[in-house]
């Protein structure tokens, strides 16, 4: 059964999409009068798409729980974000806000892509009607067989987050907009256009960039605030397969701009655009199919649509290998000039490099449980498998990003770059002994910190030049290296001398870590949206007294136990406080507590106590009342050699969770107690408390504990820095972004008026460069 | 020009053959409880919970347990952390760690409970204690 107005819409986008590419592929052959219908139909794909998405989020808001879907992810006590943010929690819903993003972007590729919107809407087209075909096939439209459910099965705790409503989104519209670079790029290898597409996929491929980029942070920061193993990254699956796609766009986006003033270096960008676009492909058959499913946090269903991605992902690689191979060689490629090795052109050639490498090398690791099934045993690589490899790959990327700024197209003299660089260096050389000061001490941190801050000063005087100039919009690529010098600094000094103490706090008892006293006053309990938290007094070594909350709580839907850090920022460094475990603390107590498992006999002191059965009584619950009984039958087998069949009772009240037992004699002990503590049906095990059977009653005393809290205590020097120097990089970005996005509506509106005029025969080599051959500052 | 294309390209090769060479250094199989007894370096292993075996040493902040696989083979576990919430629930749990006296020495466990979403959770990643850690 399914909800047949949203399967409708799925298919009416199958059909649209498919006739709009067709008739694109008829225009292409020379029916241009087919034009206009090329693009109605296209617009009848998205309006279909746009439907589909629009049905399910009508279903999700009407909380229409006989739909699989919305009773998979939501449920009735959901605020209205969460529940909106419920369309992407499954695979289907994800699936569909791709496709989403995809067919709106699509409206405007269809208008800028010119004379060569055919081949370009063709490709594009492809790119998602196999997703759309996977939504057919795996419809989120599925309406459960009766009878309806009340309420659904909710969302993950863990996602009610509002950093987590809008990741997803975002993440996906880089997803999507990485198609029109890709389209551009097969129709430019197909229809040998080799320099047009260039200025018209730079936009879009920043707005991957600025969009992905955006969404790891939020990822990130998520992380870091919720989860309370004290990082933002994990080097996990799910995180790798989206920072690949991001690394590959950011060389894709040098390639861009390198042959968008050079008018060379071509081949690059060709296989760069594919090879972005196939890293979003796989990583989506690595995170979907359940090939990881043993490794990693987070879980992997397979749906059954394995066979498909493989199939998407195998098309589109060999139709890009095939067409790069089918053209290489009429490529244009300039002949041999004398630019030096220290010019703009061959800093960027060894960034893109460094970018492919390092996206290679992540991807190698993230595959190993892949590669290594194809050898016998599936294996994993460690966190230091990708901590080892980013590491060089950072000094190297700094080091470029700081020499880029006063180096330009056709090369410099090192005398003169030496000369521009020495104010940088002194800065960054100052800034370096600061950080020794202040106790920095490994060698390969200080270096790569003086890197770093290189990198930022060099490129903030490029900026600030810029900007005095009067051009400061032409600037985002040096804001954008200013960030990434800031953030990779940050990363080092969080990372290296982030220091973790666990603490063991007992309630009320101060203890002293290295520069704080942390004191554990009590438990908050929750009251509404508010969570239940523990209370804990901070003094600082200065005197200053403040109070922060980690939260620990029961997730009521699940039982799962949640914690969440508590994080105090200052200008310098985060204090961060993540709870581990609470004990409530016990009274002293007198008695034996024995685990005993459904069928198997446990001696005490000579005596036998078998675990026979539980019999559950729901009389009560019939009744309305919140409670049920459990008789446990047990048999007792004194040394005497005598059977006693026991009853114990014990009450389960739903409301409060809690138990209530009755006490009963043991038989063959004078003064034996004995009673239910607690019973676990799924384990068929139950605990019993024995009182009175020990010849030594030592052995039935349990001392008191006191209520205590552990805690994990990590100072985090400058992590401000990593997120600031993030904002400052997507800032950067923006800014190119914007300039980007204007050139291209200029030489589109250009090419309008001149009636589409086809492009030029390329010349080998460039045409004389004007302005931008000198070094911009 | 030229010059500047082949020592990207040999810059790229060095940095994966470094990566490969790191690769290997650095890959835990997932061994069966016989073969981790015989490997050195850190593997996994993966079986469920035998409930009754487990330990759990407040002074010494250490958490012992024993895994059984399908074919009733069983591996003493030690964890230097604190206890996994919902540890008793555990479908299966994977053990990250070097084999020594006898037992796997876990750095990490991924504990895996039923759960009723797709997706985040099913599963939780635990790292122990570092060893300079203090308690």
């Amino acid at each position: 059964m399914y909800f047949w107005p949203g399967v409708a819409a799925l298919w009416g986008a199958l059909f649209a999409g498919l006739a709009s590419a067709v008739t694109y592929f008829r225009v292409d052959r020379g029916r241009k009068d087919l034009l206009p219908l090329a693009r109605t139909t296209y617009n009848a794909f998205t309006i279909c798409v746009v439907a589909a998405a629009a049905i399910l989020m009508t279903l999700l808001l009407q909380h229409r729980f006989d739909v699989a879907y919305v009773n998979s992810y939501s449920s009735l006590d959901l605020p209205l974000h969460f529940l909106i943010s419920t369309f992407w929690a499954g695979q289907e819903g994800s699936f569909l806000l791709w496709c989403f993003w995809g067919s709106l972007i699509g409206l405007f590729v269809w208008r800028s892509a010119k004379e060569q919107e055919a081949p370009v809407m063709m490709v594009y087209l492809a790119t998602f009607l196999g997703i759309v075909a996977i939504l057919c096939k795996q419809s989120p439209f599925r309406i459960l067989p009766p009878p309806v459910p009340a309420d659904g099965v909710g969302l993950n705790p863990l996602l009610q987050d509002p950093w987590m409503v809008i990741h997803p989104p975002v993440m996906f519209i880089g997803f999507a907009s990485l198609s029109v670079p890709f389209s551009f790029a097969i129709a430019a290898l197909w229809k040998k256009r080799w320099d047009g597409w260039i200025a018209r996929a730079i936009p879009w491929a920043l707005l991957t960039f600025l969009t992905l980029g955006t969404a790891i942070l939020m990822g990130g920061y998520w992380a870091y605030k919720t989860l309370g193993w004290g990082g933002y990254w994990g080097w996990d699956p799910v995180e790798n397969t989206s920072l690949v796609p991001w690394l590959f766009t950011a060389a894709l986006v040098h390639g861009m701009f390198l042959q968008r003033s050079r008018k060379r270096h071509r081949k690059i960008n060709l296989i760069l655009a594919c090879t972005a676009y196939a890293t979003i492909l796989y990583g989506t058959f690595l995170t979907r199919s359940g090939v990881l499913a043993d490794f990693s946090v987070h879980s992997f269903i397979d749906l059954g649509i394995t066979g498909w991605l493989v199939g998407i992902l195998a098309g589109f690689v060999l139709l890009s290998v095939a067409l790069l191979a089918w053209r290489w060689r009429v490529i244009p490629v300039a002949e041999e000039d004398e630019t030096p090795l220290l010019s703009r052109s061959v800093l960027f050639i060894l960034g893109i490099a460094v970018f492919c490498a390092l996206g290679a090398v992540i991807l190698l690791g993230t595959s190993a449980p892949l590669l290594t099934r194809i050898s016998g045993t599936p294996s994993q690589v460690q966190t230091a498998f990708y901590e080892k490899t980013t590491m060089p790959a950072g000094f190297l990327l700094v080091l470029l990003a700081g020499l880029v700024p006063f180096v330009s197209w056709k090369g410099e003299s090192p005398g003169a770059l030496a000369k521009s660089a020495r104010r940088s260096l002194a800065v960054a050389a100052a800034l370096t002994l600061l950080s020794l000061a202040l106790g920095a001490r490994k060698p390969d941190t200080l270096a790569l910190l003086l890197l770093a801050f290189f990198a930022a000063d060099m490129n903030l005087r490029a900026v600030l030049r810029k900007a005095r100039n009067g051009k400061f919009a032409g600037a985002g690529g040096y804001l954008a290296h200013v960030g990434v010098g800031i953030m990779l600094a940050g990363i080092v000094v969080s990372g290296a001398y982030a220091r973790s103490q666990r603490l063991n706090l007992q309630v009320n008892v101060p203890k002293k870590t290295g520069e704080e006293t942390l004191t554990f006053l009590r438990v908050v309990p929750g009251s509404g949206a508010r969570k239940q938290a523990m209370e804990v007094k901070v003094e600082t070594a200065r005197g200053k007294t403040f109070y922060v909350y980690p939260k620990m709580y029961v997730n009521s839907r699940t039982g799962q136990l949640m914690a969440n850090p508590a994080i105090r920022s200052s200008a310098t460094m985060d204090l961060y406080i993540a709870p581990q475990q609470y004990d409530p603390g016990q009274p002293q107590i007198i008695g034996r507590d024995v685990r005993l498992m459904k069928g198997t006999t446990t001696e005490v002191e000579g005596t036998g106590f078998t675990f026979r059965d539980f019999n559950a009584d729901r009389a009560a619950m019939m009744r309305g009342e919140q409670k049920i009984l459990v008789l446990t039958d047990m048999t007792i087998t004194p040394p005497d050699g005598s059977r006693h069949d026991v009853t114990l009772r014990y009450v389960f009240h739903l409301d409060t969770r809690e138990g209530e037992a009755e006490e009963a004699a043991i038989p063959g002990f004078p003064n034996g107690r004995m009673r239910v503590l607690a019973v676990s049906p799924n384990d068929g095990a139950v605990v019993v408390r024995l009182v009175g059977v020990s010849k030594n009653p030592a052995d039935e005393f349990q001392a008191a504990t006191v209520e205590s809290l552990a805690v994990d205590v990590t100072r985090k020097p400058l992590i401000g820095m990593v997120w600031g120097g993030f904002y400052v990089m997507m800032a950067g970005g923006l800014l190119a972004f914007v300039k980007r996005s204007r050139e291209a509506r200029r030489a589109i509106l250009a090419e309008s008026t001149e009636r589409a005029r086809p492009e030029p025969a390329v010349p080998a080599t460039g045409p004389a460069l004007p302005a931008h051959t000198r070094s911009p500052l | 020009m030229k010059k500047g294309y082949w020592i990207a390209a040999a810059l790229t090769l060095a940095f994966i053959g470094f990566g490969l060479t790191a690769f290997q250094k650095t890959l835990t199989p997932y061994l069966s409880f016989d073969e981790a007894k015989k490997a050195r370096g850190v593997v996994q292993v993966m079986g469920g919970l035998d409930k009754a075996s487990d330990r759990y040493d407040e002074s010494r902040g250490e958490l012992s347990f024993e895994l059984i696989d399908p074919s009733g083979r069983r591996m003493p576990v030690v964890y230097r952390g604190i206890k996994p919430a919902n540890f008793k629930d555990a479908i299966s749990i994977v053990a990250i760690g070097r084999y020594r006296e006898g037992r796997i020495d876990a750095e990490k466990l991924l504990v895996k409970c039923p759960s009723k979403y797709q997706g985040a959770e099913v599963e939780k990643a635990y790292a122990a204690a570092p060893p300079g850690m203090k308690s």
